[in-house]
């Protein structure tokens, strides 16, 4: 009778299986749903809070990167000077708190040629800037080391229109035609914002090609301080340099990034005690029916399935319960996070899709976790036992 | 009744029968729970071919030694050697190989799966035995009258067509033994005739069969009769020469 000799039916093994599966959840509907509606809660609130977590974290950032510089150091308006001397600036550096200087550089402007093509030049510390300037989009290379007078850095918008990329050579002269030299392109970068159209050079490179010697026009300056405290330090400084207007800028971005941590730890709060209900009702659901079920089980044992084709059966039938539970769940969680987006951030939510996987690994590991009890309950059901008696 | 030692009852063995291949072969095979003694040193062989029926008053052991030579359970002491090999010292796993490889159950209950139909029920012994074979448990049905019942649910079934449901499930592996511990414990006189008509033929076809019943009737239509009282085998007065 037994049909070994028909390769076709080995397909059907799995069928078997996937037929006492679907069958066995239909006719406990109420405890299905049960386990599935406790699965979908837990997983929306994971999926709401990773949306708002992921999505406001990457908009915050943007933002805040956005002004990675946070105080601009330049001469004091009332005077007709626009530069003030490098050694002006070294002071200012040497007398601020080294512990919290986070990066600084000071910023020659002037305008320049590269052929027949006029544009901004600005000479700067590199290293400096790109401490205050981690959002900038580099192609090519930063330009590791200070007095570097061979290379230079390219914005975006300004290589674009000149045909350039990085490796390129370039000549570069000042308006009058008396300082030329050859630079090579070291990285394109973009910034968003005016430097997409500038060239950057080394700031001893600009003073030698604008022949402004030992001077620049301004400074900006990355320091650990916000609110108060920075509009403190600013004004400190300030007495020691009358001739340097110091201002903080963009604090409320810094405040916003404060109040993100703190959301974020509330969310992980609220996440862990949703996990926390969602697991002790996904196990006594399974607990009672696996209680229900004593007598298949004893029967499937007796009919030769060992403990682990009885473990796999019901992790199967959790890790199904948990996908139809997590993917009822990503769907109400998304339309959660909108209206919490509205109503906390003011703001529309994106769909990250880092969202489906975490939701998934998150509500997965709660409902094995859930599960683990409730499975070695059935392995330890004895046939003998449940299968006498009426 | 008498109490019988093991040497007579091998005697009275070896004159019932011809000398075919032990199946079913203990020695000193003892089950305690706790306290109390359910199965005492119980030596007995079943040879292929034989059909034997397990008698005896309630409490008696009949179903406690069906446990352990069904591999359900493990001994407190003795061995038990099915098909000449040694399981009462075997793990869980590998009893659970012996009972899907070797061995069909037939139980009073039926212990059909109540959402799965009567083919669904024979194939479930497929899945954990080898593969799934639809038109072989159509075939197992057929053999025992239900050819036409194949796609109904034990709740749609009678008794007795649940009963006959249970063998073809037992009989689909072609297993090297067949149990069965009151069978027809739950059925009305027509079915009880109906299924051991069906085992009269499995044991005309060379299966053995082990029957548990309370029906002396029942009895007297097997090779042989065993009997248990207080976790013994003893010898029947009547039976006795
Ligand atoms: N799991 C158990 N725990 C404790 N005692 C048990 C257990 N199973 C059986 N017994 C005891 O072992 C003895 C034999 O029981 P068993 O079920 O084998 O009897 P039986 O001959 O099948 O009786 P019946 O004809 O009523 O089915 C009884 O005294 C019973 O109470
Ligand atoms: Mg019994």
């Amino acid at each position: 009778m037994a049909a070994a000799d028909r390769p076709t039916t080995v397909a059907r093994r799995g069928g078997m299986g996937a037929r006492l599966l679907w069958r066995a959840l239909l006719v406990r509907r109420s405890r299905v749903l049960a386990a599935v509606t406790a699965i979908a809660v837990g997983a929306a609130v994971i999926a709401a809070l990773a949306s708002l977590y992921f999505d406001i974290s990457a908009k915050m950032s943007r933002e805040l990167r956005a002004y990675g510089a946070n105080f601009i150091v330049a001469p004091a308006s009332a005077e007709g000077d626009k530069t003030f001397s490098e050694a002006t600036y070294r002071k200012l550096i040497a007398e601020l708190p080294a512990d919290r200087l986070v990066g600084a550089s000071p910023f020659l402007y002037g305008v320049a040629r590269i052929g027949e093509r006029e544009a901004v030049i600005a000479g700067l510390d590199f290293a400096g800037a790109q401490k205050i300037s981690p959002y900038w989009q580099v192609e090519g290379n930063w330009i590791g080391v200070d007095f570097d007078e061979r290379r230079c850095m390219l914005g975006e918008r300004l290589a674009e229109s000149l045909g350039l990329h990085p490796g390129d050579k370039i000549e570069v002269s000042n308006d009058d035609g008396s300082f030329t030299t050859e630079l090579t392109v070291r990285g394109i970068v973009e910034t968003g914002e005016a430097e997409d159209d500038q060239i950057l050079v080394n700031r001893s490179l600009a003073q030698k090609l604008l022949g402004m010697p030992n001077v620049v026009n301004l400074a900006m300056l990355s320091i650990q301080a916000e609110g108060e405290d920075a509009d403190r330090l600013a004004s400190t400084v300030e007495a020691d340099f009358p001739g340097l207007d110091i201002r903080p800028i963009r604090q409320v971005s810094q405040s916003d990034g404060e109040l993100l941590d703190k959301i974020k730890v509330l969310m992980a709060f609220v996440a862990g005690i949703i996990l926390v209900i969602t697991a002790v009702c996904v196990n006594s659901t399974l607990t009672a029916m696996i209680v229900e079920r004593r007598r298949e089980i004893g029967l499937q044992k007796a009919l030769g399935a060992d403990d682990s084709a009885i473990m796999r059966q019901f992790l199967i039938e959790t890790v199904t319960l948990s996908l139809i539970g997590v993917a009822v769940g990503l769907v109400i969680g998304f339309g959660l996070a909108q209206l919490l987006g509205q109503a906390v951030f003011s703001t529309a939510i994106s769909f990250r899709a880092i969202v489906v996987p975490a939701t998934l690994a998150i509500s997965l590991i709660a409902a094995l976790a859930a599960a683990i009890v409730p499975i070695r309950r059935a392995i330890r059901i004895v046939p003998a036992q449940v299968l006498k008696g009426e | 009744m008498l109490q019988a030692s093991s040497d007579e009852l091998e005697e009275f063995e070896t004159d019932s029968e011809s000398q075919t291949r032990p199946v079913i072969e203990t020695r000193g095979l003892t089950k305690r729970f706790g306290t109390v003694t359910a199965l005492d040193h119980i030596d007995l062989t079943i040879r292929a071919g034989e059909f034997v029926s397990v008698m005896g008053p309630s409490g008696s052991g009949k179903t406690t030694f069906l446990n352990l030579i069904s591999c359900l359970d493990t001994p407190t002491e003795g061995s038990y050697l099915l098909d000449g090999i040694d399981v009462s010292t075997f793990t869980e796993k590998e009893r659970a190989v012996m009972r899907r490889e070797r061995i069909g159950l037939v139980f009073q209950q039926f212990h059909l799966i109540p959402y799965l139909n009567a083919q669904e029920n024979v194939m479930l012994a497929q899945h954990y035995h080898s593969v799934v074979d639809a038109e072989g448990a159509t075939r197992a049905l057929e053999r025992v009258g239900l050819a036409d019942r194949a796609h109904h649910l034990p709740s749609q079934l009678s008794g007795g067509e649940q009963q006959r449901v249970c063998i073809a499930r037992a009989l689909i592996n072609e297993p090297s033994l067949i149990l069965a511990d009151e069978p027809t414990g739950n059925l009305d006189a027509k079915n009880e005739h109906l299924v051991m008509e069906l085992f009269s033929e499995l044991h005309r076809e060379g299966r053995v069969i082990v029957l548990i019943t309370h029906n002396p009737e029942l009895g007297r239509r097997t090779d042989r009769t065993i009997w248990f009282e207080h976790g013994r085998r003893v010898r029947r007065a009547s039976e006795a020469a």
